[in-house]
């Protein structure tokens, strides 16, 4: 989230501001410009270029180049959406165990929809989605909430406001309800593969506990409509 | 360690094969057989696979295609022989496909000329980890099995030395260890691969089971399993006599015997089980391994 750096300690006659400070900020000089990944860029001839394409060669060629992160990939097999939940899956640092949980989890989701697939009849084949990454984004966009609540105080009384949910908010919320359901409302003896898997095929077929979950904040937010004007932004 | 023996005999030729642990061989096999299954492409399959589903017709230009077995021979001939990755694919696409080596093939020659008047000969399976052992001998148990020998199949011999619950202390012999639990699912698996031969040999001896049974001259085998089945005590001693009772009578000639050990290393290692005084257990000290080991000379 963007935030403005911190005004200056100076001007205690200007009106009190609600100070903002940075909380991540880069050691980097402004000048440095982010690393493009995107192979077709640099294969494609100069004609094909586009005017902003051609400025952005051009400042390439004279300011320098921010380090590339370890997670950022040019790779076809790479996902963002599956990277960041690899992320949030992770404990204490082991990224190792978290890919690998990743790897296994898609594993078992196109095992289950291929033994559906040979067993389903000939006209039902089509429908079957076997690819896992489909079925993940699919899974993820069907648990983002459209609205959310958030405690706002008026005159001493907080109130659960209904409040519309940048993207990445929403992307964070379906992520980390899939991952607390996993964790904590199932048996304890099963894997996580297993357990996600089965999560992520309720969830694509609008089914299970986090659509549950989702319908239930959506009514929330639908019964405390009253309260919307308290919001200011 | 990197050399890795499985433990294979068969009357008269013993093959001895040794086997490390090896974990989920991934690859060899499923690199061909994951094709994208939504649109069949018969021009790749091609390429990886070939019709000839008898083993005994697998030759050199049939190597490193994958020919496919019948789900109902692959319950009837591996009902506990298959890693369990293969399992997952088998249940996954709906086919068991195994790969021809060279190895197999090499195996097949020799089992084809072997002479059954002289004592079994011993052979040797061993590699890295990964490599398609397990494999092999199960495609040359179903070769076996196809030419209608007897296969006495033991898929991990690692699991008689390692995490056994329950130990018992042997009523036939002082000092020996029963593992009721590992005997009686051999025999239960022993049972479905091998029914016909059950009812054919007869028992040349008589044994007694404990104070009121006992099974006399002449029964067939099938007798002693489902003895075995049903009391869990004298499993492991009902797995004794039919080892015994087949090596005595593999020189009849009226079948042929292949015994199959799949980590034949763990028959002369360590075991981690313990005695209830804590004392480690060595492994002639179980009965299970004391018996195979009897069956891996070369005197039948």
């Amino acid at each position: 989230m963007a935030a403005p750096m911190a005004a200056g300690l100076g001007g205690r006659l200007r009106a009190w501001l609600p100070r903002l400070t940075q909380v991540r900020w880069s050691r980097y000089n402004p000048s440095y410009i982010e690393p493009e990944v995107n192979k077709e860029l640099y294969q494609k001839p100069p004609e094909e270029l586009t005017e902003e394409e051609k400025e952005k060669l051009e400042l390439k060629a004279v300011r320098p180049i921010k380090a590339a992160p370890p997670t950022l990939s040019s790779s076809v097999f790479s996902d963002p959406m599956i990277s960041k939940f690899t992320n949030m899956m992770m404990k204490n640092g082991n990224k190792v165990l978290a890919r690998s949980l990743m790897a296994q989890t898609l594993e078992a989701i196109k095992r289950k929809q291929l033994e559906k697939y040979h067993k389903a009849p000939e006209d039902e084949k089509e429908t079957i989605e076997c690819n896992p990454y489909v079925i993940f984004h699919q899974a993820l966009k069907n648990c983002q909430p459209i609205i959310g609540l958030s405690n706002i105080t008026r005159g001493g009384k907080t109130y659960q406001v209904p409040v519309p949910l940048k993207d990445n908010r929403k992307r964070f919320l379906a992520m980390k309800w899939l991952i607390t359901e996993c964790r904590e409302n199932k048996h304890r003896r099963t894997l996580m593969p297993e357990k996600l898997s089965q999560e992520l095929l309720q969830a694509y077929k609008n089914e299970g506990p986090i659509i549950k979950k989702k319908h239930v904040l959506h009514k929330m937010a639908e019964a405390n409509r009253a309260y919307a004007h308290y919001r200011w932004w | 360690m990197l050399r890795s023996l499985k433990g294979l005999l068969s009357h008269p030729l013993k093959l001895d094969h040794g086997y490390a642990l090896h974990m989920a061989a991934r690859d060899c096999l499923s690199a061909a057989v994951s094709q994208d299954v939504q649109t069949p492409a018969p021009t790749p399959r091609a390429v990886f696979y070939t019709s000839e589903n008898n083993p005994a017709n697998h030759g050199e230009q049939h190597e490193g295609r994958h020919y496919s077995i019948p789900l109902e021979e692959v319950g009837a001939v591996f009902p506990h022989g298959l890693p369990y990755r293969f399992q997952q694919q088998i249940k996954t696409f709906n086919e068991a496909f195994l790969m021809v080596r060279k190895p197999a093939l090499e195996l097949f020659t020799y089992l084809k000329s072997s002479n059954f008047a002289h004592p079994a000969v011993r052979y040797v399976l061993y590699g890295e980890k990964g490599t398609g052992k397990t494999m092999t001998l199960c495609h040359v148990i179903h070769y076996c099995a196809r030419q209608g020998w007897l296969v006495l199949h033991i898929p991990d011999a690692h699991l008689w030395v390692k995490n056994c619950r329950e130990l018992l202390q042997s009523s036939y012999k002082k000092g020996r260890l029963d593992q009721p639990l590992q005997a009686s699912s051999w025999l239960k698996n022993f049972k479905t691969s091998n029914e016909r031969f059950l009812k054919e040999i007869k028992t040349q001896r008589r044994y007694v089971w404990g104070k009121r049974e006992s099974t006399e001259e002449g029964r067939p085998l099938g007798e002693v399993v489902e003895q075995g089945l049903a009391r869990v005590r004298i499993a492991s001693d009902a797995v004794g006599v039919v080892l015994k009772e087949l090596k005595q009578q593999s020189h009849l000639g009226s079948f042929r015997l292949l015994v199959a050990v799949d980590g034949v290393n763990a028959l002369w290692g360590r075991t981690t089980l313990k005695k209830e005084d804590k004392s480690p257990v060595c492994p002639e000290e179980l009965t299970l391994v004391y018996n195979l080991r009897k069956m891996m000379m070369n005197d039948w």
